[in-house]
């Protein structure tokens, strides 16, 4: 099924198509990591919006990303308890081992950096989601090995 | 009843409204900034708020209704604090510039400041910064200024129905988004501009050449670019237009304007007006005085009346002149010269569509409020977008559907495309297939009521299709079920006609309220002028002496008692030399009509072709005399919009070179004394003061009355003709051959940022709209091997044009589109016509062209 | 206390249906199917329940309103986005034991007549999808969701609508706007949206805990649930501990129980042995309370009048090490993100406290700036559309009126007052 159609589909859990962009949205995200302006024309087409709006919802949530980010998505969490629990000298380590920026993505395209507001992971902190995996309780140690993980 | 206290004022109401609305009422007036009338309201910006006994928080007043015994505050120091504050809080990320900005002297929160806000603002860190935006024609963003009051997105996604704004972002890093140079369906009317309230979006037409005070002069006026007459308000420096806007409160436009209103006034100012009269010398146009041209033209005129008779010489009428105007002419042509060979380009389809119309439920079918479109449960548009053509009338079809009106289109929908349930796309020239069918259906669902014995005889000869015909047309019969009961299910249905379906109408019910779209501002006007071949002023037909006799006692002058000829059998008459001499008021045949190359031919083969006109046009360029005449901001009188009310225009300027332009009644009433008439018309009220005597349908109706914009007639005039003596309506019991073609057929693009050539002088038009392009289908376009942008040709029989490509998905893969304004690209000039033998009118033929890819 | 809401999720299983049934699952709505509507909505008045997604609206009363309201289609929504700093409760219940909710969700829809639910889950919780997904199939496939419930004629659909990354969306009605597809900005209230919620219809939006406190209500009666906790306000809470405690995590506990108990009873006591310095008891946006604080029992009444509030049940335990500037600082950094911008107090005044908090944080404080915070705070407070904003400001006055003395240290010796080797 294409993301036209599988947009398509999705309207009927709703009883009107708009309810369904949201999750549309994931959709057209799903294979680049970003939306593009064709992504967004894609989902306003499929779902008969207009684009103009399409692209004030798209761009009030956080999760959806308007650049091209890199094949992994790391998204650290640095709201109270994460910062208290050592989140921020993650970030700086983060900078000077792999060389990235919080908003930005690796010089090999392998990943980008988000900061997070709270994740729901306050028990184990420091945390994050790497694409739509959670890892808690992070060390400078553990979180290489998390992220070698990923290529 | 509802009674509250305001500021100790007592006001009751009927009906529960606003805090904000009641304080109105009470003469209490509440600051706000997100608030605008007509709008949803929003309560964001928190301006309003107010103290309300019993409730313990501070109320926005724009949001919270009244309820019985309630009791208001709005001006206590807790209040004055808190707007303080608020507006503090708005200057944070406000730039300040007020010096550099257009806005400034009409800037509400530069004027909430000056009433409400604190000396100095305590915040230190750095504003938020957003670059300007010029990636817009006409309109310049600065969203440093953005208060978010989101009026702007309100209105576009509101009473605009455009949807092509949106907030993007969040909190304060959202910004209004994005126009972006057209690439969100902007339909550039400006109508943000109207509501926001700072200067974040604004007028690129004379940036920063003017302040609001600078405003010496405001007229109030009709717009003359459609057919709609939306009221508006031109301010005036130094005798130039430096703003077109609306005004809330006054006209049924509502304080909405489209793009050509608002922003096409420019075309007046051009460069180009005509300056003096021309007379052709040897060839070429060369100037000459009033005098000498007058004295030639009447001349001329009395040499050829005395040697072929009246009937050898016509005249053309315009839609974008005057009633008084187009009267002067009638009257000349018709009463001085003899002729009934008087006619307009509303022969192309307005007069001859809703002559069908009256002949099948009587006069006045189509005098119908377009303010009443929004309150229909149903609306059917066929044959032409609305919101193109009369694109206010259009936003009144949207607003149905807002409130759960069914809106059906047969043919593509255009900007309707958002509000239509469905369309019908059938095959080219197989409307009227469709229309039968539906009738056929509602005619088999519904037992006529019997009431209208006339109407409903028609309706029974008329054929209805069978399936094999239908096949023919690409639309099924569960599709003409459904449009049918639809249709048949609406209880305020309302059907909108435009121009490129003009024959057969369906006829369900006398309960369908009938629009008919008018690309002129005064095609009405034209028609109820008597600037017809069969028709005196007040519709009342030539050839029943009845009438004609009546109008002659109140001229003291005579009138042929024969029909003249219509637009078209003038051409042919001047063709094969029939007709001598024609005269041209404000209107461009050569480019107009179809077939261009036999028009020309025509025209050339008279002995004498007289042209009024603002600017040279195609057929000024080949006329023997050419006359200045005055453009629509120039002009005073009245037009009649196609509701059929009458209003008021008024003259705002005599620009640059607009002083050498005279009126065209004046012009006309000039030669036509020099014939003999002794009337005197000093002003145009003179004109005005003679129709009302004329006419039956404007008996009794001052300027004064006009003024008020309660001017729909029939007002107090005498009846209107009855069913009686009824015409016969031949015709009905055939269908029309499908005329199959591979190649695709040339359809005339009417665009929304475009009137014909009126607006092709337009800058701000022509930055959105700069050159002429063809219209295609990407199906088409594939098939083609033809890329956006790239160069096509198309040609015929009738002559070849190199055109620019550009794709749209909204039209049919059968059918090329290009519109016909701009010059020496006109679509006119490819597409050949017929007249319908039942109704006069054109219709075109042999307008399929060949397209191929020019290889550079 | 015997664990009812995270009962079983130790066990590995415990999000299947199976693992679930066999502890009991679903027999409430089997009985609740054999109720009357307006019986079930009597006893969930009747047993006090109180809304669990901060605000502690009185379920009954909700449900009662909504059912009232003649218009069909009701919707019924599960406010899953628990977007509070601080507050990860609701997420054991969505991961670990899923069919608890559904089957609350199953039990209210037939209450309030209701045939169409969401789950609004936010955005950053994706395993939850995944199993909530799972559940869901299973219910249908069991025939506890579907058109015709367990037999019994009423049917309910249910489905994940997943958020995208918006706190404010936690909010109710923005809730229902990003729901129908919009930017998730807070409506107009009244009309409320028992009357005129989704899709202008009747909408109960009820947090996760909330819904999954139904059975057991269902299971126990009114009379026995009510026993439960502080009689005001009862029933068992879920209390999400985090920060510096010794064993941060999910406790679930009779609402009424001091802070100092689930703090040193129940989470291990502050971390290390230390001194503790402040706790925020109700999630990021509660204010913050000084250690004597914490003999305050933990419920919608005793929290307000210390000038705090339940909010979430997220209990944030600050020690000696932590700074309350940079703690503020943080927060108020979180509000400006999640500021929808739709008012001009919350939108433009969250942005202005958090370059003030940030520039005393890094010791470029002003003399006045302490009064300037106090002051913006109470411009915002009381003047916001949705309590967002007057949280935000909340919580600065909080921090202010208990660490007044660490803000000014900060401001005088441009540094920060907890020593960085401690
Ligand atoms: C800014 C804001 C954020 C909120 N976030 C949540 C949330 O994440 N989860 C939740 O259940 N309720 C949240 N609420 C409360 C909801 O508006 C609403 O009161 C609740 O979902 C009702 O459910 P309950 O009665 O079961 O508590 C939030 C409220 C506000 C004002
Ligand atoms: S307080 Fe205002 S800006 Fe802030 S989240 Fe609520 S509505 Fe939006
Ligand atoms: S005018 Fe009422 S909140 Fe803006």
């Amino acid at each position: 099924m294409d993301i036209f159609e599988e947009i398509r589909a999705l309207s009927e859990k709703y009883p009107d198509r708009r309810g369904a962009l949201l999750h549309a949205l994931y959709v057209a995200q799903k294979d680049a990591g970003w939306l593009s302006q064709e992504a967004l024309n894609t989902v306003s087409n499929a779902l008969n919006l207009p684009q103009a709006t399409v692209k004030g919802v798209a761009t009030f949530y956080s999760m959806y990303k308007h650049r091209p980010m890199g094949r992994h998505l790391i998204q650290l969490c640095t709201n109270v308890a994460c910062m208290i629990m050592g989140a921020e000298s993650l970030v700086d380590f983060l900078k000077g081992k792999y060389g990235v920026e919080p908003g930005g993505t690796t010089g090999d395209g392998r990943f980008s950096l988000v900061i997070m507001e709270c994740i729901g992971a306050c028990d184990r902190a420091p945390a994050m989601l790497v694409d739509t995996d959670f890892h808690s309780d992070l060390t400078e140690d553990n979180i290489v090995e998390i992220i070698e993980e990923y290529k | 009843m509802i009674k509250v206290t305001i500021d100790g004022r007592e006001v009751e109401l009927e009906n529960p409204v606003t805090v904000l609305e009641a304080a109105k009422q009470a003469g209490v007036i509440i600051p706000t900034l997100c608030y605008f009338e007509g709008l949803t309201p929003f309560g964001g910006c928190r301006l309003c708020l107010v103290e309300v006994e019993k409730l313990p928080r501070l109320q926005t007043s724009c949001t919270i209704m009244t309820a019985d015994g309630m009791v208001v505050r709005t001006e206590t120091d807790q209040i004055k604090a808190a707007r303080r504050s608020i507006l503090e809080f708005l200057l944070i990320n406000h730039p300040l510039d007020c010096p550099f900005c257009d806005k400034a002297g009409e800037c509400d929160l530069q004027d909430l400041v000056a009433l409400y806000g604190p000396e100095a603002g305590r915040f230190a860190e750095g504003k938020r910064r957003h670059p300007e935006s010029f990636d817009d024609p006409i309109i310049v963003r600065n969203m440093e200024r953005c208060v978010l009051c989101t009026r702007c997105v309100r209105m576009c996604d509101g009473p605009q129905g455009a949807y092509a704004i949106s907030v993007t972002g969040r909190g304060s890093h959202s910004f209004v988004e994005p126009f972006s140079g057209g690439k969100y369906n902007c339909e550039y009317c400006g109508n943000c501009l109207t509501v926001c309230p700072v200067g974040a979006i604004m007028s690129r037409l004379h940036r920063h050449s003017y302040r609001p005070w600078f405003v010496e002069k405001e007229i109030e006026t009709v717009c003359g670019f459609c057919g709609v007459g939306c009221s508006m308000v031109l301010q005036m420096r130094e005798n130039s237009i430096i703003r077109a806007i609306p005004r809330a409160g006054v006209g049924f436009n509502k304080g909405l304007l489209c793009v050509r209103g608002r922003f096409g006034y420019e075309n007046v100012e051009s460069e180009e007006q005509l300056t003096t009269p021309l007379m052709k010398v040897d060839g070429d146009l060369k100037p000459v005085s009033w005098e000498e041209a007058i004295t030639f033209i009447t001349e001329s005129l009395k040499e050829i009346k005395d040697a072929f008779g009246g009937k050898a010489i016509g005249a053309v009428a315009s839609g974008r002149c005057t009633n008084e105007d187009n009267y002067m002419l009638q009257k000349f042509i018709r009463f001085v010269l003899g002729s009934n060979n008087i006619d307009s380009s509303a022969r192309n389809y307005y007069a001859p569509a809703e002559a069908y119309l009256e002949r099948i439920f009587g006069q006045g079918i189509t005098a119908n409020l377009i303010s009443g479109i929004a309150n229909s449960d149903g609306v059917f548009v066929v044959g032409g977008d609305p919101t193109a053509i009369n694109p206010i009338l259009g936003l009144q079809i949207r607003a149905s559907c807002r409130g759960g009106g069914k809106i059906i289109a047969l043919g593509a929908p255009g900007g309707l495309k958002r509000f239509v349930a469905y369309e019908l796309m059938p095959t080219p020239y197989s409307e009227e297939i469709i229309l039968s069918a539906i009738v056929g259906r509602l005619l088999k669902g519904k037992a006529l009521s019997g009431e209208n014995t006339t109407v409903e005889a028609k309706l029974r000869s008329l054929k209805i299709p069978s399936d094999e015909d239908l096949g023919m047309t690409g639309i099924s019969s569960e599709d003409i079920v459904r449009a049918s009961d639809d249709l048949a299910g609406m209880a305020t249905p309302v059907v909108v006609i435009g121009p490129d379906i003009i024959q057969r109408e369906r006829a369900s019910k006398n309960l369908a309220r009938i629009f008919l779209l008018s690309e002129r501002p005064n095609y009405q006007g034209v028609m109820d002028m008597g600037c017809l071949p069969d028709f005196l002023p007040g519709g009342r037909p030539v050839e029943l002496e009845m009438f004609r006799h009546q109008i002659e006692g109140a001229l003291g002058l005579k009138a042929p008692q024969d029909k003249g000829l219509t637009l078209f059998e003038m051409i042919n008459e001047a063709e094969t030399g029939g007709l001598k001499a024609l005269y041209v008021m404000g209107e461009n045949p050569l480019f107009n009509i179809p077939d261009s190359a036999k028009v020309k031919k025509a025209l050339g083969n008279l002995d004498l072709l007289v042209v009024q006109d603002v600017h040279l046009t195609e057929t000024s360029g080949i006329a023997d005399v050419v006359l200045p005449a005055t453009a629509w901001p120039e002009k005073e009188g009245t037009f009649t919009n196609l509701e059929r009310r009458v209003q008021r225009v008024r003259k705002a300027r005599r620009g640059r070179m607009a002083s050498y332009g005279r009126d065209d009644w004046k012009i006309i009433a000039d030669i036509a004394e020099r014939f003999g008439m002794t009337k005197q018309y000093l002003r145009v009220e003179d004109v005005w003061e003679e129709i009302t005597h004329v006419s039956a349908l404007h008996t009794g109706l001052g300027y004064e009355d006009i003024a008020e914009g309660k001017a729909v007639w029939p007002y107090c005039g005498k009846p209107l003709r009855g069913m009686e003596g009824d015409f016969s309506v031949e015709g009905l019991d055939g269908l029309p051959r499908i005329r199959g073609s591979k190649k695709p057929y040339l359809m005339i693009e009417r665009s929304l940022y475009h009137s014909g050539t009126f607006s092709r002088r337009s800058k701000a038009l022509l930055s959105i709209y700069p050159e002429p392009y063809l219209m295609i289908n990407p199906l088409l376009s594939e098939r083609l091997g033809l890329a956006e942008g790239e160069k096509a040709r198309i040609s015929n029989e009738r002559g070849v044009l190199e055109l620019k490509v550009k794709l749209n998905e909204d039209v049919s893969d059968s059918q090329v589109f290009l519109s016909n304004t701009f010059e020496g690209a006109g679509a006119m000039g490819l597409i050949g016509f017929g007249i319908d033998s039942v109704i006069g009118s054109l219709y075109i033929k042999d307008n399929t062209v060949r397209v191929e890819k020019v290889r550079v | 206390m015997e664990k009812f809401l995270l009962k079983n999720i130790e066990n590995p299983d415990s999000a299947s249906l199976e693992e679930y049934q066999r502890v009991g699952g679903y027999k409430s709505l089997n009985k609740a199917l054999q109720l009357e509507p307006s019986d079930i909505i009597a006893q969930v008045k009747a047993a006090g329940l109180r809304g669990r997604g901060g605000a502690g609206f009185p379920t009954g009363m909700k449900w009662d309103f909504a059912s009232r309201d003649v218009k069909f289609p009701k919707y019924l929504i599960c406010n899953a986005d628990e977007g509070e700093p601080g507050t990860f409760k609701d997420r054991p219940i969505l991961e670990k034991n899923p069919h608890l909710l559904i089957e609350g969700m199953a039990i209210s829809a037939h209450a309030l007549k209701s045939d169409r639910g969401y789950i609004y889950l936010r955005g950053e919780y994706p395993y939850a999808r995944v199993v909530l997904e799972k559940a869901i199939e299973e219910a249908y496939a069991k025939g506890y969701l579907g058109d015709n419930i367990a037999g019994k004629g009423s049917g309910f659909h249910l489905s994940v609508h997943q958020g995208a990354g918006a706190y404010i969306c936690g909010e109710e009605t923005a809730l229902i706007e990003s729901i129908e597809g919009w930017r998730g900005q807070p409506r107009i209230k009244p009309p409320f949206p028992v009357n005129v919620g989704a899709w202008g219809m009747p909408t109960v939006v009820n947090n996760v805990e909330t819904l999954a406190n139904i059975p057991l209500i269902v299971a126990i009666g009114a009379e026995k649930y009510s026993a439960i906790g502080n009689p005001e306000c009862p029933g068992p809470k879920l209390f999400s501990v985090s920060c510096c405690v010794e064993t941060p995590g999910v406790y679930e506990l009779p609402m009424g129980i001091t802070l100092k108990e689930i703090i040193y009873d129940h989470a291990g006591g502050v971390r290390g042995g230390r001194k503790l310095k402040a706790v925020i008891p109700g999630g990021i946006s509660a204010p913050v309370l000084p250690p004597d604080g914490v003999d305050c029992p933990m419920d919608f009444v005793n929290l307000p009048k210390r000038g705090s509030m339940l909010g979430s049940g997220a209990v944030m335990v600050f020690d000696d090490t932590v700074c309350m500037v940079k703690v503020c600082w943080r927060a108020m950094s979180f509000f400006e993100h999640e500021s929808c911008g739709k008012c001009t107090p919350c939108r433009e005044g969250t942005g202005w406290m958090r370059n003030i908090l940030k520039r005393i944080e890094g010791g470029f404080g002003r003399d006045n700036d302490i009064e300037l915070l106090q002051d913006i705070s109470l411009s915002i407070i009381g003047k916001t559309f949705c309590p967002l904003g007057d949280g935000a400001a909340g919580v600065v006055l909080g921090f202010i009126k208990n660490f007044s003395d660490e803000f000014r240290y900060h401001i005088t010796n441009k540094k920060c007052m907890v020593s960085k080797d401690l």
